[in-house]
């Protein structure tokens, strides 16, 4: 169904690789235009070279004050028009509650909250214009909690609110605003995390079976699924934060001993 | 011995009433307010031994006295964040200094307020209760930035009671519409205040503002032993609001 996004602008941050490479690659294979956002300037170069002339660069520092409207105004610049705004662009370090610092927790909430806030107040005019449309990119942790991610979990919880508020603001504009909840993914910075824990085969293993189905994703699958979440087929939903996780939000598994 | 509970926001509305129902129970409460007259106000006012309460005055968007705040309460067995402010905010109107401020004081202070209270919480069995609001579940036009800090306070209390179990509990409750000074404040900024006051009244299926005791007393349950199983819980108590709409 390549006319579901020909013609069609989007801007995806935290674009250089993973799951935000992927909605990018499965974007631009249906015909749309991209702005690519990331913090490492070789994953976004990569990335731009290997989309080619259907991508650009709206590089910025989405932790900054500043750096979400100026994302915003490159991809603008760029493409003429925006239609899609997907704020993929998080980070995760894993600490306890007492080893949680004042700056590792502003640092995750000016990622992963008030960047996608101040990308969508950046983006509100060039939105209304198109009667666009918001995917925020959540977790699972958006919606329950594990340990030693107190400010993940926190801020994400807060993305999946502000989804709903920003829904419920922008419908009048013709906006469609939704929040995607992927569980873990098999991406390039598992697998670092992985190599780094010693025992890459026990780390997966972990992964695997706290997923009820008893595998991760591989981020082309979210992606997949992601862009149908931008597209028409989904133009009644708005507000909505939905789980794509293997069922690890939906229950406990209950193993026989 | 009475426990020790350090209550922030408690000059008015809901965290006064809930520091007037745990004095009543025989507990100690420390008092917290944004301003000083206002704090020894409350505590004037409230009916209890006074070796039994007392108050700090501190701005909770202000790192430097958070720390005082939380030196000075030392060590409690109950932690209730109740503080909250609410700042309309158009999502085209974007003002940078409101969206940290609203962060600072709803979901900043309670996380920073827990973990320096944590070593004392941790030895004495404690508990953590937040104050959010129907808005960590609903969506508010003009709201974003309240929306989004009352739904983090959610996660955040989630996170706080799984890494902290077994030793320190954290609840989380949320007040639909409350009859507090912050509520008369939104109707008389209203062009229109008997529109404004109807549409709050109207707002939940009861067809009533909730009181601030009514309030007060889930939190009052939720601080009793009679609670004791209970962490990582949303309570609400919106008079129906998130349940559904009236068609």
């Amino acid at each position: 169904m390549d006319w579901e996004f020909a013609g069609k602008a989007a801007l995806i941050t935290g674009a250089g690789r993973g799951l935000g490479l992927a909605m990018a690659r499965a974007l631009v294979a249906k015909g749309c235009r991209v702005a690519l956002n990331d913090k490492s300037e070789p994953h976004l170069g990569a990335a731009l070279a290997e989309l080619g002339e259907r991508a650009v660069s709206a590089a910025a520092d989405l932790s900054s004050i500043e750096g979400p409207a100026l994302c915003v105004d490159r991809a603008l610049a760029g493409l003429g028009h925006l239609d899609i705004v997907i704020n993929n662009a998080a980070i995760n370090i894993e600490n306890t509650i007492a080893e949680t610092t004042d700056a590792l927790w502003d640092l995750h909430l000016a990622i992963n909250l008030r960047a996608p806030h101040l990308v969508v107040a950046r983006a509100f005019p060039a939105l209304r214009q198109s009667r666009g449309v918001v995917l925020n990119v959540a977790s699972e942790l958006g919606l329950h909690a594990i340990p030693n991610n107190v400010a993940y979990v926190s801020a994400k919880h807060g993305l999946v609110a502000l989804t709903r508020a920003l829904a419920i603001e922008l419908a009048e504009h013709g906006i469609r605003v939704n929040a995607l909840c992927p569980g873990t993914m098999d991406t390039e910075l598992m697998q670092e995390c992985a190599a780094a824990s010693g025992s890459p085969e026990e780390y997966y293993a972990a992964f695997n079976e706290y997923h009820p189905l008893g595998r991760i994703a591989s981020p082309e699958e979210v992606a997949s699924f992601a862009i149908t979440l931008v597209s028409p087929l989904t133009a009644f939903m708005t507000g909505s934060s939905i789980a794509f996780d293997g069922g690890s939000t939906a229950g406990r598994v209950w193993k026989a001993v | 011995m009475p426990k020790r509970i350090l209550i922030t926001g408690s000059t008015r509305g809901i965290g006064r009433a809930t520091a007037e129902y745990l004095a009543a129970q025989g507990a100690e409460v420390i008092l917290h307010g944004r301003n000083r007259e206002d704090v020894e106000a409350a505590v004037a006012r409230l009916e209890i031994a006074p070796t039994l309460v007392r108050g700090i005055t501190a701005d909770l968007s202000s790192r430097t006295d958070i720390a005082r705040l939380a030196e000075s309460a030392g060590e409690i067995d109950v932690l209730i964040n109740c503080a909250g402010i609410y700042e309309e905010q158009a999502v085209e109107k974007l003002d940078a200094g409101s969206w940290a401020r609203t962060m600072d004081v709803n979901l900043s202070a309670p996380w920073l307020l827990s973990r320096l209270l944590l070593d004392g919480l941790k030895r004495r069995q404690g508990l953590i209760i937040n104050v959010a609001s129907d808005a960590g579940f609903l969506g508010v036009a003009g709201g974003g930035t309240y929306c989004a800090s009352k739904g983090a306070l959610i996660g955040l209390t989630k996170a706080l009671a799984i890494e902290l179990a077994p030793e320190v509990r954290a609840l989380c409750i949320c007040p639909g519409p409350v009859a507090t000074d912050m509520m008369a404040q939104s109707v008389a900024a209203a062009q229109d205040q008997e529109a404004a006051f109807a549409q709050w009244t109207n707002y939940a299926p009861l067809r009533r503002t909730a009181v601030p005791r009514e309030v007060a007393s889930l939190i009052a349950y939720a601080a009793s032993q009679d609670a004791a199983f209970a962490t990582g819980s949303v309570w609400l108590m919106d008079g129906g609001l998130t349940a559904g709409k009236r068609f």
